[in-house]
């Protein structure tokens, strides 16, 4: 069972994410156009001169925005959000006991973090899991728009890490553990596109191609219709 | 909408020099769309004018309050229960809701802290153009839906002057003339007939301040119908 | 005016309107996370002491969400509760935040778009509930 997890079910899964994450992007491009950026010629005649901005005024303004984003305001959600998805990517790419299966089927020999470090950052997804999970039935404004797919969503990214993190400790029986563990992890992988976990394609695509306020990009798209 | 800018900073401080607690109003209608005095543009505005005023130890303290608009009693009512405890108040709305907030409240000191510049549109994000002066006697009708008031240099209701070079106007080679565009978008139309008559000059009454009553409200205001 | 007494829901002509903008409403909605960051950002939810009904993504999944898991199958008193939702509880200032970029606003616009198709519409004033005294 484990081998067919970790062997046929694993390539599949694999494609399946690969190929749905395309898809997912593809979508994204077929849903909105690019954008015709109108041009404006700025005449003397017709705008007002440009204020002079002294640059202690640029800096107060930057600091005024800064105060006032995210990143100040919520300070440990966003940390925390950071860490969350770092560790999300890094734990099971960087671990040397994945690269090894890799190497050993054959392909290239990734970079791999001492284990120490790989079960810190497994900790840190748990810690961080936690920490969202808690936040999300404590507090009103998050329990308000939580549906159970929210803690589906979050069950489903966390597993791989708990059933790795007790499967490293040979908590439990090994056998049982590691066999969910690779199960957790197919699943996660065919989820990844086509549930919120895909959010990830929304988000960049969103946020550094689509005009808006918040556009962080040149914001040369829009909505197709 | 009503378009707006905000204020220099320094200007916003002058105005509020020696008031120690100011609450600043923010506009959920026009402002906020324009980018101009939003909830987002106070609370930046506020951490500014604390950060500035901390930098030169001047005592100050300000707090935002954003309404849905400033231009109706129902909405800045919510603002009684506060009002009390400022110095001044700053309005991030168009001139008419600064206006509507000194009344409401004249015992304390309303300042704007938007520039209201025009009636316009959004052509895209961050970029608004006007499309109306409020002139009161709208000719779109015959001018193939283009407002040679606000358009026009001149401000021509019978055009255009001599003067366009091509396309453009004669104050400016960006400035496209009103008059010709008209002509174009009349002629696609097969409706030039609409300005061949010549149209009589604007009605230019006293300037004094505009009010519509709509007809079925006239018994509801009106005491005396002349 | 005669439509404005009719009573009933049509479901197909909802479901109709949804499915016009099905994929990239769809993609927009399984987008959120469900963070309640866009919260802040939204002048109402201060104003009114942080009530989740304000908050930008309430106002979507409770709405729009709502209509495509039921596909339109929805009783005319869940349309009047959206309507308090879409109209009083939003003024489509356009400037609510999203980690994720959603176009809240949009989607705002889209579902009062389907209440409009029923014969809700907004009301005047917003406030619609609040007391004479309450205004005054």
């Amino acid at each position: 069972m484990y081998d067919l997890l970790r062997g046929p079910v694993f390539w599949v899964s694999a494609a399946v994410c690969v190929c749905g994450l395309i898809f997912r992007t593809i979508q994204m491009f077929r849903l909105t156009r690019a954008k015709i950026i109108p041009e404006c010629r700025l005449s003397p005649a017709r705008n007002t001169p440009a204020r002079q901005v002294s640059d202690e005024e640029r800096r107060l303004d930057m600091v005024a925005r800064f105060r006032n984003s995210v990143i100040w305001r919520h300070p440990v959600v966003v940390a925390v959000s950071a860490v969350f998805h770092v560790c999300l990517f890094a734990a099971p790419i960087l671990l040397v006991a994945h690269n090894m299966m890799i190497a050993q089927a054959g392909w290239v020999a990734l970079p791999s973090v001492p284990d120490w470090f790989a079960d810190l950052m497994t900790i840190a997804v748990l810690v961080c899991a936690v920490f969202l999970l808690v936040r999300r039935i404590a507090l009103p404004k998050v329990a308000a728009i939580s549906s159970p797919v929210d803690y589906c969503v979050l069950l489903l990214a966390v597993m791989p890490f708990l059933t790795g993190f007790l499967a490293y400790h040979q908590l439990f029986d090994y056998k049982t553990v590691i066999t969910l563990h690779a199960l957790a992890g197919d699943l996660l992988l065919i989820a990844l596109p086509f549930t919120k976990v895909g959010h990830m394609v929304f988000f960049f695509f969103s946020r550094l191609t689509m005009a808006g306020e918040f556009c962080m990009g040149r914001g040369r798209r829009t909505w197709a219709a | 909408m009503v378009i707006a800018e905000i204020k220099p900073l320094d200007e916003i401080k002058q105005l509020l020099g020696g008031y120690r607690k100011v609450l600043n109003t923010g506009c959920g209608g026009c402002t906020s769309v324009c980018l101009a005095g939003g909830q987002k543009e106070v609370d930046i505005l506020n951490t500014k004018l604390s950060l500035s005023f901390k930098a030169e130890n001047v005592p100050f303290e300000i707090d935002g309050f954003t309404v849905e608009r400033q231009c109706e009693i129902q909405f800045i009512s919510e603002l009684d229960r506060m009002v009390g405890k400022y110095d001044a108040i700053l309005s991030m709305a168009c001139g008419a809701g600064v206006q509507f907030l000194a009344e409401r409240y004249p015992d304390k000191p309303v300042f704007p802290g938007v520039n209201s510049t025009f009636v316009g549109v959004n052509k895209d994000i961050g970029w608004y153009e006007e499309r109306c002066k409020c002139c009161g006697d709208c000719v779109l009708g015959f001018t193939g839906g283009i407002c040679p008031v606000s358009m026009c240099a001149k401000s021509l209701f019978n055009g255009p002057c001599g003067g366009p070079q091509g396309e453009s106007c004669e104050v400016s080679k960006d400035i496209p003339c009103a008059w010709v565009a008209i002509h174009k978008r009349l002629k696609a139309q097969n409706r030039l007939d609409n300005i061949k008559a010549i149209h009589g000059p604007r009605e230019w009454r006293d300037q004094v301040q505009g009010r519509i009553i709509l007809e079925p409200y006239k018994a509801r205001y009106v005491k005396n119908t002349e | 005016m005669t439509h404005i007494a009719k009573k009933t829901v049509d479901s197909s002509r909802i479901r109709e309107i949804l499915d016009g903008k099905k994929a990239r409403m769809k993609t927009c909605l399984q987008a959120c996370a469900a963070c309640s960051l866009c919260a802040d950002s939204c002048f109402m939810f201060n104003g009114k002491d942080g009530d989740p009904q304000y908050m930008p993504s309430y106002k979507v999944i409770k709405t729009l969400g709502r209509l495509y898991r039921k596909r339109g199958n929805v009783s005319r008193a869940e349309l009047e509760r959206m309507q308090q939702l879409l109209w009083r509880n939003c003024v489509l200032c356009g400037r609510c935040y999203c980690p994720f970029g959603i176009d809240i606003p949009n989607m705002i616009a889209f579902a009062r778009g389907i209440l409009r198709s029923q014969g809700i519409y907004g009301v005047f004033p917003h406030t619609s509930g609040s007391t004479e005294a309450e205004l005054q």
